[in-house]
């Protein structure tokens, strides 16, 4: 589903943020990506959603190579994958359900559809009282949680997540988390960016570590460190 | 894919309302260089008219001999009326040529008090229809006979208007050219800048999946909005400005043969809107555009 072969990413001219990453994620699959702040977690995602491009190697999105997808058809591709953002990205002029519906309008969903599901999301992330409100209204993880619905309203085959947890209290981020477990469940490929220790210990799912840009390790049901 | 264009009019008017300022900045940058565009355009098409009305006037006189000949005149007058630079011909007898002294100095009778009907002579007054033609109108008649001191026509004026004249005419429309192209800038780089305080938002909407005339959509209606209520106010002010100085110099200028004809009030409605439209559109599309590169 989603393949590195080889991928380095530099930024400017010295900030190596990958190097030669090697990663298979296959149809269906739950993975962790975690590591040290700065270690190229939010890298792989915005390679991922073709936000910018690998400075070496290739990545194949849905046995897509990506650096084959012209610019015209980037938005397509986008589409298929939902995406949580480590700093939310939510339009600071829309409320919560019209940000959730913006997902649906630019896929060209009916009005009448995006007018049952928007709220349905929104009730299934904790956040039926505050459709309404503006993101400058919205806690970090009231906001947090409208980026979530946004995501995967349009149920795409891939969810990604970046740092989902980040500014929950503990009960909010077992719900989510409960939440992506079962988005898992009905075959979408998920992949999770996080340093939330606890949650990646609990849930006992592939764990792919990164260290200054490299995969430095790679286990099927792991936990967050190295277990002796 | 669906195109919803109610929802692409929505989202531009709550973008207008709710960045009421930069919307506002675009209108009124929009209106002020309309404004000058329409001033310009009036003083162009005011000026052409004047320019005509005084080419207009230029007229050959040809006076005939004190004793010439009824047959000879009226041979004279019928070969005039043939030829090909003159748009009329006026025959001045004697008679009228005293009355039209008379009426001229109506208020100082003791100059012609004593004149007789015998002292001015006949003419003939020929309008011609392109005053550069005045120089061939003069040989044909030295032609029938005139001497050269019998013909009056302002020969030099009539080369230096064209000369002049043509000159105004290039500069204005240099200067409405002008006008034009900094209305162009500065009513774009209102938009611009209205555009890249959202840059994020942009980027955002990319990211999301949206398709560039998806996001760009909105925008283009908002430039035209923008664009077309700037526009209209100013062309709206335009023709009022007119209509008052057509107003004011039928008193202030009466002897300036200023028209509210010169100025065809539709048409420069119509190009100041078009105008307005078009910037506003072609300036939001642009804009847009620089910032979908996400
Ligand atoms: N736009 C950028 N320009 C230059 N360097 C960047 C840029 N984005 C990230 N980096 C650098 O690349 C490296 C990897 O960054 P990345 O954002 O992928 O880390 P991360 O694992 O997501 O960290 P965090 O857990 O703090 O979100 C860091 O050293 C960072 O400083
Ligand atoms: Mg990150």
């Amino acid at each position: 589903m989603i393949q590195f072969s080889n991928v380095t990413k530099v930024y400017g001219n010295d900030t190596v943020a990958l190097e030669r990453v090697n990663l298979n994620i296959d149809p269906g699959e739950f993975v962790f990506l975690v590591g040290a702040s700065g270690s190229g977690k939010s890298t792989i995602v915005r390679l991922v959603l073709k936000e910018m491009e690998p400075s070496a190697g290739a990545i194949y999105v849905n046995g897509t190579r990506l650096s084959a997808v012209p610019r015209r058809s980037i938005p397509r591709h986008r589409r298929n994958i939902g995406c949580v953002f480590q700093d939310f990205k939510l339009l600071p002029n829309k409320t919560a359900a019209e940000n959730v519906a913006y997902a649906m309008e630019v896929t060209g969903q009916r009005p009448r559809t995006i007018r049952t599901k928007v709220p349905q999301i929104l009730d299934l992330v904790g956040l039926a009282e505050k459709t309404g409100k503006y993101p400058d209204q919205l806690s970090g993880g009231e906001q947090q949680r409208v980026s979530i619905a946004r995501a995967f309203v349009s149920q795409p085959p891939i969810l990604i997540a970046d740092e989902p947890t980040g500014n929950l209290d503990p009960d909010t981020s077992v719900g989510i988390m409960q939440l992506l477990h079962r988005i898992n469940r009905i075959g979408t490929t998920v992949l999770v960016a996080t340093h939330d220790k606890e949650m990646v210990d609990v849930m006992r799912k592939r764990v792919v570590a990164l260290e200054e840009g490299r995969i430095v390790r790679d286990k099927v049901k792991g936990a967050y460190a190295d277990e002796v | 894919m669906r195109f919803n264009i109610g929802f692409f009019i929505r989202e531009a008017f709550k973008n207008i309302r709710l960045n009421l300022l930069m919307s506002v900045t675009a209108v009124t940058t929009t209106f002020i260089c309309i404004l000058v565009l329409g001033a310009g355009l009036l003083v162009s098409a005011h000026v052409e008219g004047l320019i005509g009305s005084v080419r207009e006037d230029v007229a050959v006189t040809a006076f005939f001999q004190p004793d010439e000949k009824e047959q000879k005149i009226q041979a004279v007058r019928d070969s005039v009326e043939g030829y090909s630079e003159v748009s009329s011909v006026k025959f001045v007898s004697k008679a009228e040529a005293l009355d039209n002294f008379k009426q001229t100095f109506a208020d100082q009778p003791e100059i012609y008090e004593d004149m007789g009907s015998d002292v001015l002579p006949a003419s003939l007054e020929m309008q011609l229809k392109d005053p550069s033609d005045a120089d061939a109108v003069a040989s044909k008649l030295e032609g029938e006979g005139f001497a050269k001191k019998d013909l009056s026509y302002p020969q030099q004026t009539i080369s230096r208007l064209n000369e002049v004249t043509g000159y105004m005419i290039w500069g204005l429309y240099g200067a409405t050219a002008l006008f034009l192209i900094s209305s162009i800038l500065l009513i774009s780089n209102a938009i611009r800048i209205s555009i890249f305080a959202r840059r994020k938002e942009i980027e955002v909407m990319k990211l999301v999946g949206a398709s560039d005339s998806f996001v760009r959509t909105p925008f283009v209606f908002e430039g035209l909005v923008e664009g077309l209520i700037g526009a209209t106010l100013a062309a709206l002010a335009v023709i009022w400005l007119n209509y008052l100085f057509v107003d004011w110099s039928r008193q202030a200028l009466p002897f300036v043969p200023i028209s509210g004809n010169a100025v065809d009030t539709v048409l420069i409605l119509a190009v100041l809107i078009a105008v307005g439209v078009m910037i506003g559109v072609i300036g939001s599309f642009l804009s847009v555009t620089r910032f979908l590169r996400v």
